[in-house]
């Protein structure tokens, strides 16, 4: 598939340890003005998580990411590709670039491997039995191999989430994007998607995580970020950020969630 | 508060509504006084209607007569079955020559048996079966039942279809022996098992190319007399045009639900008007229009038979309405399936088919199915037009001299006949529902 992009649109191979780049990037719904003027660059193994009030802007930022929603103004350039309205390199974006979303959206008529493996073999075009195999090796990473041949509404939410983290890895991506991955999950089942979150971050995987988990964000985070009416506020390590807010507004909010 | 129970409840037997029958009477029909009288007083009209019925079409009923006299002469209440058991060969057929009515049941025999491997759950490659009927089955079933010189295409088409229906047969008897497909089942008879994919490939499409080339030179030396779609009629035409609109209606359906759907303005647009004019006349008009006004927009010399210009009506009025069903399937397929799929990376068309389409035609399939049974009765409008499909047949009855008047008779008879194949296939989505509904298990 890499062959088919288009080469005036690779930007040159210096920025090659960057993964994302967002330069003044500014987003609206209708007139409703959602991110403004986000400026973000994310280096390859770094992990970032995003903060913030509802409505702030923090999924729609990741979402623009791959492309599930469109920005207006600015230019967003993801593993070296600019993203813009070239059908063929979205596709390549977007396997490059795994999801996670608050509701799983498993596909509930396939089974768990099913689910696993729709992807390897119709966009990677691999093997159906190589397929299995990595789909297998991912199940296990999540701990939940016992329930392959099940269908995704025969498992808890818990399970259900980290069949998805599964799903994502399957594609071996080269970033992932969490958008609130335990916010729709029982507290006792929050912490089992939260581990496999850290295992995957021990790996060095690029991550960007938009989440309430504050524990987790000190844990992983490289940078935290907080978000306001689409602004991004401030940006820190997790001690300063957690220990030494320096906005105003992040202090708030800090002090409203801990 | 203290402790409630200490020992553990005993278990009661239940109700006795729950587990006998006579429980369930007492229950519901015979509660009180009043509904007791209710139930009796029901009993009393059903009895009345079934024996009226009964002796009516059995008991008083006449069975062999020459004519409706005769009828009358054994009972004058009584049905007059002799005239609709004379005609039963036009009520099925048509005026289909009698020395050939083979062809038409052959026809049918073949598509019974190229379907059965899709009910049978040890055969394998069921999307190849199903897929070779819709391209394959049409062709040979065409040249079947209208005979005469074969062109070239038709050569072709009809060479490939014996191929795929000789190997559907083959693939069926491995799925129910062998248990596996008849391609894995070649390979093992010439040890080919370990063989790459492309020795496998490359024995595979040279037993096909030399099969193919076999039965080409045999079926070549093949015809049958040529019918005349004149001819064709009753139960048999309405089967055909209804087969031909159901099998088109949905594929069109579903490109035309896509279309509105789609992003691209003037597909879109196309789409809706598309469907919004159909779907605004009467089945009658688009008839009328096919039969009277069409011809007159062509080039001259440009012809259609009666017969496709009723079928192509039929197939485009139905794509409309399974557009719109299938339009309503995709609408209550979450965002979030969609957008699941995009970040696996599948693209438009992966998303449509192995995502989307297969939840949301799960979800039509009560819909499609009351489409179909719409259609096949729909169908019998053609005889506006003037095609003897059942209808006209059954209504001819009451034309012929010696059954002068028979109307009611041959009417009923049409009846059961629709009922029990509108019913069966009402059944048997029910029963696919089930089936297909396992991911919804919990």
């Amino acid at each position: 598939m890499s062959e088919e992009i288009n080469t005036s649109q690779l930007v040159s191979a210096a920025t090659s340890e960057q993964m994302i780049e967002i330069n003044k990037m500014n987003k609206w719904y209708g007139d409703f003005h959602v991110l403004k003027d986000i400026n973000l660059t994310v280096h390859k193994g770094e992990r970032f998580v995003i903060c913030g009030p509802s409505g702030s802007g923090k999924s729609t930022l990741i979402r623009c990411i791959n492309a599930l929603e469109e920005h207006q103004e600015g230019d967003i350039i993801v593993d070296g590709i600019k993203l813009g309205k070239n059908l063929k390199n979205l596709d390549h974006i977007r396997t490059e670039v795994g999801m996670v979303f608050q509701n799983f959206n498993l596909f509930p008529h396939l089974t768990i491997l099913e689910n696993l493996t729709l992807g390897p073999i119709w966009v990677r075009k691999m093997a159906k039995a190589d397929a299995v195999e990595t789909a297998m090796m991912y199940l296990e990473r999540v701990k939940i191999s016992e329930q392959a041949n099940k269908y995704p509404g025969q498992l808890s939410g818990g399970q259900q989430q980290r069949v998805a983290i599964a799903r994502s890895l399957c594609m071996s991506p080269k970033i992932m994007l969490f958008d609130e991955p335990t916010s729709a999950l029982d507290p006792e089942m929050i912490k089992e998607v939260l581990d496999v979150m850290v295992e995957l971050a021990d790996t060095g995987m690029t991550m960007i995580v938009v989440t309430h988990e504050m524990g987790f964000a000190k844990t992983i985070a490289d940078e935290v970020i907080f978000m306001d009416a689409g602004d991004i506020v401030e940006r820190n390590k997790p001690e300063a950020f957690f220990g030494n807010p320096e906005h105003e507004r992040t202090q708030q909010f800090l002090n409203q969630i801990l | 508060m203290a402790i409630i129970t200490k020992e553990k409840s005993p278990d009661r037997p239940a109700p006795l509504s729950e587990t006998t029958p006579l429980g369930w009477l007492r229950i519901n029909l015979f509660s009180s006084t009043f509904n007791t009288g209710l139930t009796l007083i029901m009993l009393f009209i059903v009895y009345l209607t079934i024996s009226g019925v009964f002796a009516w079409g059995y008991l008083d009923a006449t069975f062999v007569a020459d004519k409706r006299r005769e009828c009358y002469d054994n009972s004058l209440t009584g049905a007059c079955w002799a005239g609709v058991i004379a005609w039963l060969d036009n009520i099925f057929y048509g005026r289909y020559p009698r020395d050939e009515l083979w062809r038409v049941n052959l026809g049918g025999v073949l598509l019974v048996l190229w379907m059965a491997p899709l009910w049978m759950s040890r055969v394998k490659a069921k999307v190849l079966v199903g897929a070779s009927v819709i391209i394959f089955y049409p062709f040979l079933a065409g040249y079947i039942f209208t005979g005469g010189d074969k062109s070239w295409f038709m050569q072709f088409m009809v060479s490939g279809a014996i191929l795929a229906f000789i190997i559907n047969m083959l693939n069926m008897l491995s799925g129910l022996i062998e248990n596996t497909s008849f391609a894995k089942f070649l390979f093992k008879l010439s040890g080919q098992v370990e063989a790459s994919d492309k020795t496998q490939r490359n024995l595979l499409y040279g037993v096909l190319f030399a099969a193919f080339i076999v039965i080409f030179a045999i079926q070549s030396s093949w015809t049958v007399t040529e019918v005349s779609w004149t001819k064709w009629g009753g139960l048999f035409l309405t089967l055909v045009i209804s087969g031909i609109g159901i099998a088109s209606s949905l594929p069109l359906g579903i490109v035309l639900a896509l279309g509105r759907r789609s992003k691209l303005p003037v597909v879109r647009v196309l789409s809706t008007g598309f469907i919004e004019i159909f779907r605004s006349v009467p089945l009658i008009t688009v008839l009328f229009m096919a039969t009277t006004m069409f011809p007159l927009f062509m080039p001259e010399g440009f012809f259609l038979n009666k017969l496709v210009q009723g079928i192509i009506s039929v197939v485009l009025f139905n794509a409309c309405y399974m557009a719109e069903i299938v339009r309503a399937g995709l609408q209550a397929i979450p965002k979030g399936q969609f957008e699941g799929s995009h970040t696996i990376g599948l693209g438009y068309w992966g998303t449509m088919g192995l995502v989307i389409m297969p939840q949301a035609l799960k979800h039509m399939i009560p819909n499609i199915v009351g489409n179909i049974i719409g259609l096949l009765k729909d169908t019998t409008l053609v005889s506006i037009i003037g095609l003897f499909d059942i209808l006209g047949m059954l209504r001819s009855i009451s034309k012929d001299i010696p059954w002068l008047g028979l109307h009611k008779e041959p009417l009923v008879f049409g009846a059961i006949l629709f009922f029990i194949i509108c019913f069966s296939m009402s059944k048997y989505s029910r029963h696919l529902e089930s089936k297909l509904s396992a991911g919804n298990k919990r």
